[in-house]
């Protein structure tokens, strides 16, 4: 492990600071050796490490209490009944959510926006209808759309951005209309580390009647989620972004919408009555979980929000705004390296590109130093096109990196320099 | 070292002064070669006349692994039979999968490519070219 530094303990405003070296010790993997060096691992976006809490509440499923939920009147059906209803207001609790009934569990926020595509704007739209949606979405908020306006001839509008990777808030108001059914927005962009003003964005659609989905499976490791401060009707989100397990996420959304929602997917678990002359739906969220749901994965989510919880979103918020304002820093006096996306308000992610120097060399090379990064679109092409980038590499932090892993980085990255460049 | 043998001074050499970069007039082949996820971006073009191929450009961007295969195929390609391809890319294929197959002699320096093979996520790379020349040959400009 590298060595901590003074600043991975220096004090912040008035929150108790991280023990940054504690808290590493209940990530297992972080103790091992990638090709004989120490991991450092700075792929944070694309998915994190999970901590012991997450890594035995899982365990501890299968060991002990094992069974189908919501179908057996033996006990340990009844624990597992009562372990996966917990991470439902587990999940309420942390977003704020006023009901557990708006809570959906899907496998990820990819599923989620297309719960609400299908099942919520799919029945509403018509031709020359249009969705609106911003130039930094992730894919997972693009592409379902398209498949949507393909189906009614409704029109995708995308709302633009400036040159340091921010939403035009101006712009995206003149694009608003009657004809606007809903507008998709990434609260945090996970290739430009761009935080949106998402409850800018709800005010100004809340004018026109118009609802708001927010994929926020960047936003939830590191910012404080207030679903209803935000003023959104649907979030959207994924466990492994925020220290539980890949495979589950969920869907929050305004118990009057959901309710108004047919069912998308049909099976067991989303009905109350079958019979071959007709079937009677089950009460929401259960009518949108046909089938038996991800229970271990639920669990660990569960897990992952008490340990956030406990360790404090904003704690680890104000760790990770300490890394990134020195990576930056440092990373600006690399000679070179351009960082795209440079918004006045950036989560823990900077993409960049090294003149000379083709992310994917700069990966390989790079991992050679222990260092996990990600290189390539991130998959936010349209944002690359913007930047006319065909490819960025890209360092995202968590709670449990450290200082000086970013010196292990830059020396990385000038290694990379001299082969190459 | 797998990392000094991938960026050996041949492959180097070729990334940053790639052979046959640039665009071919009188073109009667090609195709674009794309690997979004690594943001690899080539066009190939190629010029077929009596069975052979008389010249072989390639141009875009790309990685130092899918710059230098562009760049020693390209070479390679020039002056060959059209019957040749098939196969050159199916020994090209099985040399990356198996370390203990002996070089190709007559692949001349495209062997140093092999240095790939240790890096699995990189083969696709080291592959785009030779997939974007079957590709142009298989329709017309």
């Amino acid at each position: 492990m590298s060595p901590a530094t003074p600043m991975d303990v220096v004090r912040s405003g008035t929150r108790d600071p991280l023990d940054v070296l504690r808290l590493r010790e209940q990530f297992p993997v972080l103790a091992r050796q990638v090709h004989g060096k120490p991991l450092v691992y700075f792929d944070n976006a694309a998915t994190v490490q999970r901590p012991l809490a997450v890594i035995e509440a899982m365990d501890g499923f299968y060991r002990r209490y094992n069974a189908n939920v919501h179908r057996g009147v033996h006990q340990l059906s009844v624990e597992a009944s009562e372990a996966f209803e917990q991470s439902r207001e587990d999940l309420r609790r942390f977003l704020n959510a006023s009901s557990e009934r708006e809570i959906v569990f899907t496998r990820g926020t990819t599923e989620a926006i297309n719960l609400v595509a299908n099942s919520y704007l799919g029945p509403r739209l018509k031709p020359g209808d249009e969705i609106l949606i911003t130039h930094m979405e992730h894919h997972a908020n693009i592409v379902p759309w398209q498949m949507l306006c393909e189906r009614t001839g409704a029109v995708l509008k995308v709302a633009p951005i400036n040159r340091r990777g921010e939403l035009m808030l101006d712009a995206m108001a003149e694009l608003i209309s009657e004809r606007t059914k809903l507008i998709g927005v990434v609260h945090v962009s996970n290739a430009l580390g761009t935080v949106n003003p998402v409850a800018e964005v709800c005010a100004l659609a809340g004018k026109h009647g118009v609802p708001v989905l927010v994929d926020g499976a960047q936003a939830t490791p590191h910012e404080k989620v207030d679903v209803q401060a935000l003023g959104c009707d649907f979030y959207c989100l994924s466990a492994h972004k925020m220290y539980g397990p890949t495979g589950i996420g969920a869907l929050w959304a305004r118990e009057a919408l959901l309710e108004d929602m047919p069912p998308w997917q049909g099976g067991g678990e989303m009905i109350r009555w079958v019979s071959f002359e007709g079937t009677t739906y089950n009460d929401i969220p259960h009518r949108f979980e046909a089938g038996t749901p991800n229970i271990s994965g639920a669990i660990g989510l569960g897990a992952a929000i008490r340990w956030l919880e406990q360790t404090g979103v904003e704690r680890i918020k104000d760790h990770e705004q300490r890394l990134l304002d020195l990576a930056t820093e440092k990373m600006s006096q690399v000679e070179g390296l351009t960082i795209i996306g440079q918004a006045a308000d950036k989560g823990p992610v900077i993409s960049f590109i090294l003149e000379g120097v083709h992310p994917n060399d700069l990966g390989t090379i790079i991992d050679h130093h222990g260092v996990a990064l990600r290189t390539g679109h991130h998959c936010a092409m349209p944002a690359m096109q913007f930047f006319d980038v065909p490819a960025t590499a890209r360092v995202s932090f968590a709670a449990y990196n450290l200082h000086s892993e970013i010196d292990v980085f830059l020396n990385g990255l000038e290694q990379a320099r001299q082969m190459l460049a | 070292m797998a990392l000094a043998r991938l960026y050996q001074q041949v492959i180097l050499d070729h990334n940053r002064s790639p052979r046959h970069f640039g665009r071919l007039a009188d073109v009667t082949h090609s195709a674009r070669g794309l690997d979004g996820l690594c943001g690899d971006d080539i066009l190939v073009e190629l010029q077929v006349a009596d069975g052979r191929i008389k010249a072989a450009m390639f141009s875009g961007t790309a990685c130092a692994v899918t710059t230098a295969s562009a760049s020693m195929l390209m070479d390679w390609l020039e002056g060959r039979g059209l019957g040749e391809i098939e196969a050159a890319v199916a020994r090209f294929e099985s040399l990356l999968a198996d370390p203990e197959l002996p070089d190709a002699p007559d692949l001349g320096a495209i062997n140093h490519l092999r240095a790939v093979a240790a890096f699995p996520a990189r083969v696709r790379n080291a592959l785009l070219p030779w997939q974007t020349v079957v590709r142009a040959l298989s329709g017309s400009a």
